[in-house]
């Protein structure tokens, strides 16, 4: 976030994703297709249908990530010894392995830092800025640079609240 | 007109048997069951768990419909399938595919892999254990789900059956043309059923979990496949990684 353009385009584009993700241009999508895609190759498509076309959620409403719980996915993991641990402990940010949307701004989030760091949650770049680390944490794919965590999506990448 | 025979074929069945019902006589008789624990419920678990040990190699699929309850309760569905190649004690490759992300996890008795192909990012952790073991560390140190997890743990300690606290039988219907017994349990804050493969080698053909630590009750079914004669190769178990491939650190699982 040194590139002062950069800022400037991250906050721009946060704007649009606070306003509902209405209006994401189509060009940057094209050239985030160039710059975020990273040795996807072949394999650069999400799964799903198996058509080489990626899912595109930019015009999700930004109300879609505002997840307070989800399903649960088997009957025995964490519920020997404690039935309710492993239920309630998904509402939060670890998900079963169907589930890899991440929240990326509950209420609270969004308001508390807007306009704060340059890197608001919600906002959405071509690529992460240099120093960013990639890691996995809990089986999905993140950068994480200092405080502030990357979540790919589709070609581009996210600003997420910070998984933990 | 076969469902109107069978009903009365089973619950003779049922009388039958003095030892599973020695409790649940009124239950047979359409009385309330003094205690909401079918012991023939749980067993059906317990033959299930049992013949599921004894399945040495495998190939399981699965189409799942999960929910997500949004902040005002209103619930948004997501489908996601898995594929997964088994073979006991300690072999495991699962492919698991959602609308947004591919996932592959690998399991060679020595090593665990998880790899996600659209980055191209894998991270290998040494492991040795059974399956059973594998899927409860890999969720405790990792907060990594294996799908349908409860195939590896049915049958086994890390499945105790003593903590449901209400099972009945709801009948039979079919699944994909296989005739099943239908049965419903509830165990804490989740309410569960399964569809279990009649006959004498039973197994799992579809589950359906609703998680009850919700007003909006979030609900997931998988529909069950099964290859008991996969054809498996010397690198169906082997994490070999792709070309331009890089090695991640998956970070320990943080509690809150």
């Amino acid at each position: 976030m040194r590139n002062p353009f950069t800022r400037l385009f991250a906050v721009s584009l946060t704007v649009l994703a606070l306003a509902g993700f209405v209006a994401v241009p189509a060009a940057d999508a094209a050239g985030g297709a160039r710059a975020g895609n990273r040795g996807g190759g072949d394999h650069a498509r999400a799964g799903g249908g198996g058509k080489n076309v990626q899912v595109n959620n930019s015009r999700a409403d930004v109300r879609t990530n505002n997840v307070r719980s989800t399903s649960v996915n088997n009957v025995n993991v964490n519920r020997n010894v404690n039935v309710d641990v492993d239920v309630d402990r998904r509402g939060c940010c670890n998900n079963g392995w169907d589930n890899d949307y991440h929240p990326i701004a509950t209420a609270a989030a969004v308001t508390a830092t807007v306009a704060v760091t340059s890197a608001v949650v919600g906002s959405i770049v071509n690529a992460p800025p240099p120093g960013c680390v990639p890691v996995n944490y809990g089986g999905m794919i993140y950068q994480q640079c200092g405080g502030v965590w990357y979540q790919p999506q589709g070609p581009q990448f996210v600003v997420v609240n910070p998984p933990y | 007109m076969l469902h109107k025979m069978l009903v009365p074929v089973l619950l003779a069945t049922a009388l039958a048997a003095p030892g599973l019902h020695a409790q649940t006589g009124a239950a047979a008789a359409g009385q309330p069951a003094a205690s909401p624990v079918d012991p023939a419920a749980i067993q059906a678990l317990k033959d299930m768990g049992a013949h599921l040990q004894t399945l040495k190699r495998f190939r399981v699929s699965t189409e799942l419909t999960g929910e997500r309850v949004l902040a005002d309760g209103q619930k948004l569905q997501h489908t996601a399938t898995a594929r997964m190649d088994v073979e006991r004690p300690n072999r495991l490759r699962a492919v698991m595919t959602s609308s947004r992300s591919e996932r592959e996890l690998v399991y060679d008795g020595k090593t665990v892999t998880l790899y996600t192909p659209a980055q191209k990012y894998y991270s290998t952790v040494p492991f040795t254990g059974s399956l059973a073991e594998l899927v409860e560390q890999l969720e405790r140190r990792y907060g990594v789900e294996v799908p349908l997890a409860d195939l590896f743990l049915w049958g086994t300690p890390a499945a105790p059956l003593d903590k449901i606290e209400s099972a009945m039988n709801a009948g039979q219907t079919f699944i994909g043309g296989d005739l099943c017994d239908h049965y419903a349990f509830r165990q804490g804050k989740i309410d569960w059923q399964i569809w279990i493969t009649a006959g004498g080698k039973p197994l799992p053909r579809r589950l359906v979990i609703t998680n009850r630590a919700d007003d909006a009750r979030p609900q997931s079914a998988s529909l069950i496949d099964w290859n008991l004669n996969p054809a498996f190769t010397g690198t169906t178990f082997r994490f070999t990684p792709a070309k331009g491939a890089t090695a991640i650190e998956i970070l320990p699982r943080k509690t809150k």
